[in-house]
């Protein structure tokens, strides 16, 4: 790379340190974290905090597989008697007062959904990633408002927190839509349904303010010489990602505050016996909560894209339709929220939003051809990552192409609200964005935390992370086109061995991601020292140290190659030997 | 436009399990396999390319990536254009499935459903309502048994519209043969069509009322938008059979009938769910002595459960709060009418000790269950003075 060497002392002689140096003592250190401007920092602050969500969200999944082993039957005994058997979560937990075995499922299943989709994957990859990589990425020294990113995460801090007591107040059993008037009515004289919707409320500012944030970094902070299409694809991603965040939340936020005031002032707009509209809500919800779909697949697809090419050390394959695919996804998006609705609404509505929902497929599928295509002639390494990358483009087509058939009425009609959805959405959330975020964790550990992590554990973990998703997730497809309904407690017996097939699955989930858990636990504590680029990327993250200093780079960098040259530029800190690049004919 | 049972493909049953049961389910099933081909041929097609390239061109120390182009403009359109044209197929053929089963032909027999937390309940054209009911499943050696769910009877080849809404929340129609559902709403109606199949020779099923095997199809009917604790127990069964034995079964469920028996009828479709006969306590509190005795409120009265008491509870359920419970029972204010109501007070007296026990009347209580009152729950006095 044609930048100036950036690894050795900064123009004044003094040598910087790592972000991660501070001060001695353990609170001082977490005083320094605490009031923290640097966006390393809070990067890192917000992936312990989502990987905990996730954690929370994961337990309550565990939780709801475990109670569907069994489905619930009255067992008639010789004598006449009759005992309820297949509470399993009743039985662990005990009975408490006068909550039902079905009503702890149900519990259960809105936890995981309400921390899952709120608390771990809206935040999840532009909070910690792209809070960390995104300056770096464009040569800035931190994002353009440093405190107002400090103040999202106590924000999100603070929104969780409110999720957490509602949780321990008892939880919420409204499903993590909140589809009124159940949620109107439901635990009518507790505060804990109120809270929930509080916590997404808040959550929705954190949101927002990164995304501004990021916007505007984006726009002012590129670096000398980084033109739009100089930018990695990364960067792309999140910047569509962001202005989904920043047109859609403020719409999320007001249906949230109007809920809260329905359930305690009984104004009559959502509630039906009040003279309101439940239909309302829902076209107010999915307004949000459809674009929000693609607030969490995006920067998974940008994560891929640069996965992709480092790993493959190829240029990627239609760098400006990859680019304009994320801009186009984030435009149509907006309009194709009905698409959840199509057992609510009228003939014409359904076939316009039927015929939308057809054309945000197209971008996406462009997306999955050119990252195809990027494998070919590449020099393809087959590690962590890159086994990561190859993972999503499994799961994330299935999810896709699963999505076609909901997309097309009539099947729909079927399919909605029974356990294709959900196998369907899995795939594209947990296949797509967290396998895509579990990939990009593993890329960039090494320039987060100054540590190589162990590859064939690694390895080990991402191959039963497969294998479990597949099982818990593939046998749910079957299920829903047999005609298993979501959010049931309890079944007919013929489901039973799918069901049962699927809860197995969870537990290798399980597994896998505690295999990575070690792993990542391993490398901090006895990790070998990371070099300042490992994988031999090109983008400017790489230029810098391991871990990065403090204001990221010695030097203001200049950008004279595009960010997937590979073919013409040595990557900075590689041995060209290593790099030998291709004679030019 | 009828539709018989077809031979089932191994395929099919795999993925849909029970046959599609009329031409709009066997055409929509059709689109869904032309969608799984297709997403199957691309699927595979893209993975075969991935693994053999990966494999093809997997990293050789110190050989440089051989040099391939960055982009190609033809085949990028050539990749845009043709999918996009195979979803705009798409896109159409679901269309018009989709008209094919919300628009009804002219002259459909009109059911009308209502839905509540958590029940289904069919209205005939002549005013009719089934009362019989049976469980979901039953195991071969009869130990196992779930809740009875409401039998909907319909003739066959017959084009039958949905009229549905909801006295309380959201909640779905599904039936799942018919491939179709529709949320069911409690400020509009909502509907959908299906034209019944035609039974083949050997399709039977049990029927309770006579103790005899009748000619008839049984599907279910489950609950597919989340509404509540028994959400995952708001099912049916809808029944096909020949026209005769749906004509015969109107004219009886009119007919005048004893009260206890009815009663008990109205109960197992539509109370049991939460109102258990045997000392249980449920959602609600249970009916086992209930009837004449005294309880405790939640605004800390006590009232006597007399008639009127009962009336109340049943067409405004909110007037009265049993101390212990929510408030949830939903109100059946215009959907029962007196003589149900009769009904489920003559019934109610049978399960009480605080009650007269009317003389000679063959009570529908089983006495058995007697003694299989579970541990009694503190917080449920079920009634018991
Ligand atoms: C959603 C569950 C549910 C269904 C279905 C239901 N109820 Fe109830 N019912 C309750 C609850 C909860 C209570 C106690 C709270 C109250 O008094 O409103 C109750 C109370 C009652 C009471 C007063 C009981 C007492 O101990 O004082 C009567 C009578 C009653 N229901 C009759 C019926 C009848 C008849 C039906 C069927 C047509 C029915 N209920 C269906 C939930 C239900
Ligand atoms: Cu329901």
């Amino acid at each position: 790379m044609s930048t100036i060497d950036a690894t050795h002392t900064g123009p004044h002689g003094h040598h910087e340190g790592s972000y991660l140096d501070g001060p001695a003592g353990f609170w001082s250190r977490i005083a320094q974290w605490a009031v923290t401007v640097d966006h390393k920092k809070i990067g890192v602050m917000y992936l312990f905090a989502v990987l905990f969500m996730f954690f929370l969200g994961g337990v309550a999944a565990l939780a709801v597989r475990l109670e569907l082993l069994d489905p619930v039957r009255d067992v008639v005994q010789p004598d006449g008697t009759s005992v309820t058997t297949g509470y399993i979560l009743q039985s662990i937990f005990g009975a408490t007062d006068g909550v039902s075995g079905n009503e702890i499922y149900n519990r259960a299943f809105t936890l995981h959904g309400a921390i899952m989709v709120f608390m771990f994957i809206v935040p999840s990859i532009p909070a910690s990633l792209g809070n960390f990589f995104l300056p770096i990425m464009l040569g800035a020294k931190d994002v353009a408002f440093p405190r107002l990113n400090l103040l999202s995460w106590y924000i999100y801090v603070f929104g969780s927190i409110f999720g957490v007591l509602s949780i321990l107040m008892g939880g919420v059993d409204t499903g993590w839509t909140f589809y009124t008037p159940y949620s109107l009515t439901t635990d009518a004289d507790h505060w804990r349904v109120v809270l929930m919707v509080l916590a997404a409320f808040i959550l929705g500012f954190s949101s927002i303010l990164t995304g501004m944030n990021f916007i505007v970094t984006v726009h002012k902070l590129r670096a000398p010489g980084m033109g739009w299409f100089d930018m990695p694809l990364f960067i792309w991603a999140i910047y569509a990602t962001s202005i989904i965040q920043v047109l859609a939340t403020p719409v999320i936020g007001i249906t949230l505050l109007l809920l809260i005031f329905e359930r305690i002032f009984r104004i009559g707009i959502f509630d039906p016996a009040m003279g309101g509209d439940p239909v309302l809500y829902q076209h107010f919800f999915w307004f949000y909560s459809h674009p929000v779909v693609y607030v969490m697949i995006l920067p998974a697809m940008g994560i891929i894209s640069e996965l992709l090419a480092v790993h493959c050390r190829k240029h990627i394959f239609g760098y400006r339709a990859i680019a304009f695919s994320s801009l186009g996804i984030a435009a149509v998006s907006f309009l194709v929220w009905g698409h959840h609705m199509f057992t609510a609404m009228g003939e014409l509505a359904a076939m316009l939003f039927s015929a939308l929902t057809f054309l945000v497929a197209i971008p996406t599928a462009i997306k999955v051809f050119n990252w195809i295509a990027t494998l070919y002639k590449g020099s393809i390494a087959l590690n962590t990552p890159m086994l990561y990358t190859l993972a999503f483009l499994f799961l994330f087509s299935i999810g896709g192409l699963t999505g076609l058939p909901l997309g097309a009425l009539a099947t729909d009609l079927h399919l909605h609200d029974s356990y294709f959805v959900v196998a369907h959405f899995h795939y594209v959330m947990m296949g797509g964005t967290v396998i895509a975020f579990v990939g990009g964790i593993h890329h960039w550990w090494p320039k987060m935390f100054g540590r190589m992590y162990n590859e064939k554990v690694g390895m080990l973990g991402c191959v039963i992370v497969f294998i479990g998703f597949n099982v818990t997730f593939f046998t749910q497809f079957i299920l829903g086109t047999q005609g298993m309904p979501r959010r049931y407690a309890n079944y007919v017996d013929e489901f039973q061995l799918l069901h049962q097939i699927s809860t197995v699955g969870s537990w290798l989930l399980l597994v896998g991601f505690l295999v990575h858990l070690f792993n990542f636990i391993h490398s901090l504590l006895a990790g070998p020292k990371a070099p300042p680029n490992p994988w031999g990327g090109l983008t400017l993250e790489w230029e810098t140290e391991s871990p990065p200093i403090e204001h990221n780079f010695h030097h203001e960098p200049i950008v004279k190659h595009g960010p997937y040259d590979f073919d013409t530029v040595v990557p900075p800190h590689c041995d060209p030997k290593d790099f030998p690049l291709p004679d030019k004919a | 436009m009828s539709y018989t049972l077809a031979e089932q493909s191994w395929l099919s049953k795999f993925i849909f399990r029970a046959a599609p049961a009329s031409d709009s389910a066997a055409w929509s099933d059709g689109l869904f396999m032309m969608i799984f081909w297709f997403s199957t041929f691309f699927f595979v097609l893209l993975m075969v390319l991935m693994v053999y390239w990966t494999v093809k061109y997997r990293r050789r120390p110190g050989v440089p990536a051989p040099v391939s182009p960055h982009h190609n403009t033809p085949l990028e359109i050539i990749w845009t254009v043709v999918p996009s044209s195979a979803l705009l197929v798409i896109f159409i053929l679901g269309f018009q499935g989709y008209l094919s089963k919300t628009v009804a032909p002219t002259g459909a027999l009109e059911l009308r459903v209502s839905a509540w937390k958590w029940g289904w309940a069919i209205t005939y054209p002549n005013g009719a309502q089934s009362p019989e009911t049976k469980f979901l499943e039953e195991s071969a050696d009869g130990t196992v048994v779930g809740n009875k769910y409401p039998i909907f009877y319909v003739p066959e080849n017959t084009a039958v519209s949905l009229r549905m809404s909801s006295q309380d929340v959201i909640h779905a129609f599904w039936i799942p043969d018919f491939r179709t559902k529709m949320d069911v709403y409690p400020n509009r109606f909502t509907g959908y069509t299906f034209h019944t199949p035609t039974l083949g020779l050997e399709e039977e099923v049990f029927d309770e009322t006579v103790g005899q095997n009748i000619p008839g199809r049984d599907m279910w009917v489950f609950c597919a938008e989340y509404c509540g604790d028994e959400h995952s127990r708001m099912a049916a069964t809808i029944r096909v059979v020949p026209q005769f034995i749906y004509e015969q079964k109107l004219a009886e469920w009119n007919a005048p009938k004893d009260p206890v028996e009815l009663g008990k009828q109205i109960h197992e479709g539509r109370c049991a769910i939460c109102h258990s006969v045997n000392g249980t306590p449920g959602t609600g509190p249970t009916w086992k002595d209930l009837y004449g005795s005294q309880g405790l409120m939640s605004d800390g009265s006590t009232v006597l459960k007399d008639d009127n008491y009962i009336r109340e509870s049943i067409y405004i359920p909110a007037a009265k709060i049993v101390a212990g419970y929510a408030g949830n029972m939903p109100s059946f204010q215009g959907q029962l009418d007196e003589t149900q109501l009769d009904g489920i007070i003559a019934y109610m007296k049978t399960l009480s000790q605080h009650a007269p026990q009317p003389a000679g009347s063959d009570t529908g209580a089983e006495p058995a269950t007697e003694s299989t009152e579970s541990q009694p729950n503190e917080t449920t006095g079920g009634g018991q003075s």
